[in-house]
């Protein structure tokens, strides 16, 4: 019989479900294959949070600032340096994490709503510096090319699965990284820290050190999940990370259940799936310009609401708690 | 010369506005030891109410008491049937750490979303009761108005009413012992829920004010004042969250090191001074530059 350790098992279930992934990819329309991009980038970021909130009891507003910082990242060494997609999306992930690592040195030694005010204001401010530095663009951007799928995969195989392959690929390494890190030495201090500090720093847990290598990885995941978002926009811009991202995001990690890794991919879906239900609800009872452009900004912040009052520890609580 | 004098002057407004943020931020955070972000919606919706006011009755004052009023209900309104249930539901767990932020923040969203329900996205805005145009010195205009004038005045009014009522009366007694120590103060017969819902209400007319005059130099918009939100929470940690002179004093440092940063080096330097100044406050002196009390809690 062959014995398997938990880390084993967990890489062999994120290949087993990267072929899901796959076969699904082959099945489903363009448009699909789109919407699964967002759905793999959104779970990224979501993990992201969840790293960092869930596990490390950071809360952070700006992780749509620091997406930015990694997607700017990216798209600077694709279209000013002609790097190669995969090297770009590398750059952005280190670049958003060294950013964070700075930035939490700074700030995560700050608590609950100090954090949460600071990273807010990160996230209002960053993005008004991409009008003062020329090499950014502006309010047009930068543009985001991965260029089109190579052609040893025959003349069918179109740009979105392209887009699929690349982001549900990328997101799925850097969440079974994640999901490595939680489940070390590392993944235990962060809930040591999270749960009671003080005993924690009882224990010998450095825990400003820490904090800001939490800070660092999420800062690093959410560049990725920055990188592929404009990838999906094929360009970024100071517009493309409005504060609501950020908001969005946190949203998606409740829903989830802040304190679960497993469910990622129910966030990013329910992400991806609030605009196409506004959208139909609009359609179907119509209403002013007003109602259409406010109706998902709505539907998130009642979720956020919702999921925070009777599911504060994510669906799967809910369903075992009826179980009793 | 006439630089540094328009300079001094729009620090003194601009300062002025935070400081109705950020004491609204600061009066929530005291009753309640959360970061009220719905502030933004809270002000930005009662606005919106002034705005309609102002638009039916033809005046501007009318539209101001309006809107103190009912920045003043939706604040106790919120506290009592959204923030006192939701403190009741969650005590257990991890998530009690970030539930009210979560919930504040979503309650922004949703206030938002309301507002363009009702008044859509288009820009609005609200004649302003005075001149908008700078006066006359020498010969040359400042950007200094009889408008911004106004702003100071009704600020500084609305602060020294606020110091009266938390000095010299019993209700401000109240406010500040359940501030202070709530446990305390219900043993010595405070209501400290209504009192805390009372803080929310104060709070919420600051935030009506501090709409109504800001948008008539600026635009009505759901978003209208996210910024002044952040700027009032800068303003609120600089002052050290706690103290209401704190929340003044930091507004008006916050504001003058932002206008002299634009008028003096880039115009460009609003939000990068603002974040620099937050940074530098929490390195070098976390707790508050005029923090009331020796060590925080939490």
């Amino acid at each position: 019989m062959l014995k398997l350790t938990s880390n084993k098992k967990r890489l062999l279930l994120f290949i087993l479900l990267g072929w899901v992934l796959l076969l699904v990819g082959d099945r489903v329309g363009e448009l699909r294959q789109y919407q699964g991009s967002f759905v793999a980038t959104y779970s990224l970021a979501i993990a992201s949070i969840i790293l960092l909130t869930g596990y490390s009891g950071q809360l952070s507003l700006g992780h749509s600032a620091l997406m930015a910082v990694g997607a700017y990242a990216g798209a600077l060494s694709i279209n000013n340096a002609h790097l190669h997609p995969v090297i770009a999306l590398i750059i952005a992930t280190l670049t958003a994490g060294v950013f964070g690592l700075i930035l939490g040195v700074a700030v995560a030694r700050l608590t609950g709503p100090y954090l949460a005010g600071t990273t807010l204001a990160l996230a209002v401010s960053l993005p008004t510096l991409a009008n003062q530095f020329p090499i950014l663009g502006g309010e047009q951007g930068v543009v985001f090319d991965v260029g089109a799928p190579p052609a040893r995969f025959g003349e069918g195989f179109s740009q979105y699965k392209w887009f699929f392959w690349i982001s549900s690929l990328a997101a799925l390494i850097m969440i079974w990284m994640i999901s490595n890190l939680l489940n070390s030495r590392y993944g235990r201090t962060f809930r040591a820290i999270r749960d009671n500090q003080i005993s924690a720093a009882l224990a010998g847990i450095n825990a400003g050190r820490v904090k800001v290598i939490a800070f660092a990885v999420s800062s690093g995941a959410a560049g990725l999940a920055g990188g592929l978002l404009v990838m999906l926009i094929s360009g970024v811009s100071p517009s493309a990370f409005p504060l609501s991202l950020s908001f969005s995001l946190l949203t998606g990690a409740v829903v989830t259940g802040v304190y679960n890794l497993k469910g990622v991919m129910l966030g990013g879906l329910v992400l991806v799936a609030i605009p196409e239900i506004a959208d139909s609800l609009t359609t179907r009872i119509g209403g002013s310009e007003g109602f259409t452009a406010t109706l998902p900004g709505f539907l998130v912040s009642a979720l956020l609401i919702l999921a925070v009052l009777f599911a504060p520890n994510g669906p799967g609580h809910l369903i075992k708690r009826k179980k009793h | 010369m006439l630089k540094f004098i328009t300079a001094v002057l729009t620090s003194l407004t601009t300062g002025s506005i935070y400081a109705l943020m950020s004491t609204a931020l600061v009066l929530v955070w005291r009753s309640t030891r959360v970061i009220n972000f719905a502030q933004a919606g809270q002000a930005v919706f009662t606005t919106y109410i002034g705005y309609e006011v102002t638009i039916r009755s033809g005046s501007y004052w009318i539209g101001v008491v309006a809107a103190i009023i009912s920045g003043a209900l939706i604040g106790a309104v919120i506290d009592r049937f959204f923030m006192r249930p939701i403190f009741k539901r969650i005590k257990s767990g991890p998530i009690v750490m970030i539930a009210p932020v979560v919930a504040t923040l979503g309650l922004l969203g949703i206030i938002q979303a309301i507002i363009g329900f009702i008044w859509g996205l288009t820009y609005q805005s609200i004649p302003a009761p005075v001149s908008t145009d700078g006066f006359q010195v020498f010969g040359s205009t400042i950007a200094f108005s009889p408008f911004n004038l106004m702003v100071l005045i009704s600020v500084t009014i609305s602060m020294l009413l606020l110091t009266l009522l938390f000095q010299k009366t019993n209700i401000g007694l109240a406010l500040r012992a359940s501030a202070y120590s709530p446990e305390i103060a219900k043993l010595s017969g405070i209501k400290v829920d209504a009192i805390r819902t009372l803080g929310w209400a104060l709070a919420g007319a600051a935030g009506g004010l501090a709409g109504m005059l800001f948008v008539p130099s600026s635009y009505l918009y759901p978003n209208a004042m996210d910024v002044l939100l952040v700027f009032g929470f800068i303003a609120a940690v600089i002052g050290g969250l706690d103290s209401l002179f704190g929340a003044v004093a930091g507004a008006m440092i916050l504001g003058f090191a932002i206008n002299f940063a634009t008028s003096y080096i880039s115009s460009k330097l609003v939000f990068p001074m603002a974040f620099i100044i937050l940074i530098l406050v929490l390195l070098i002196k976390p707790g508050g530059i005029f923090s009331s009390r020796k060590g925080r809690k939490d």
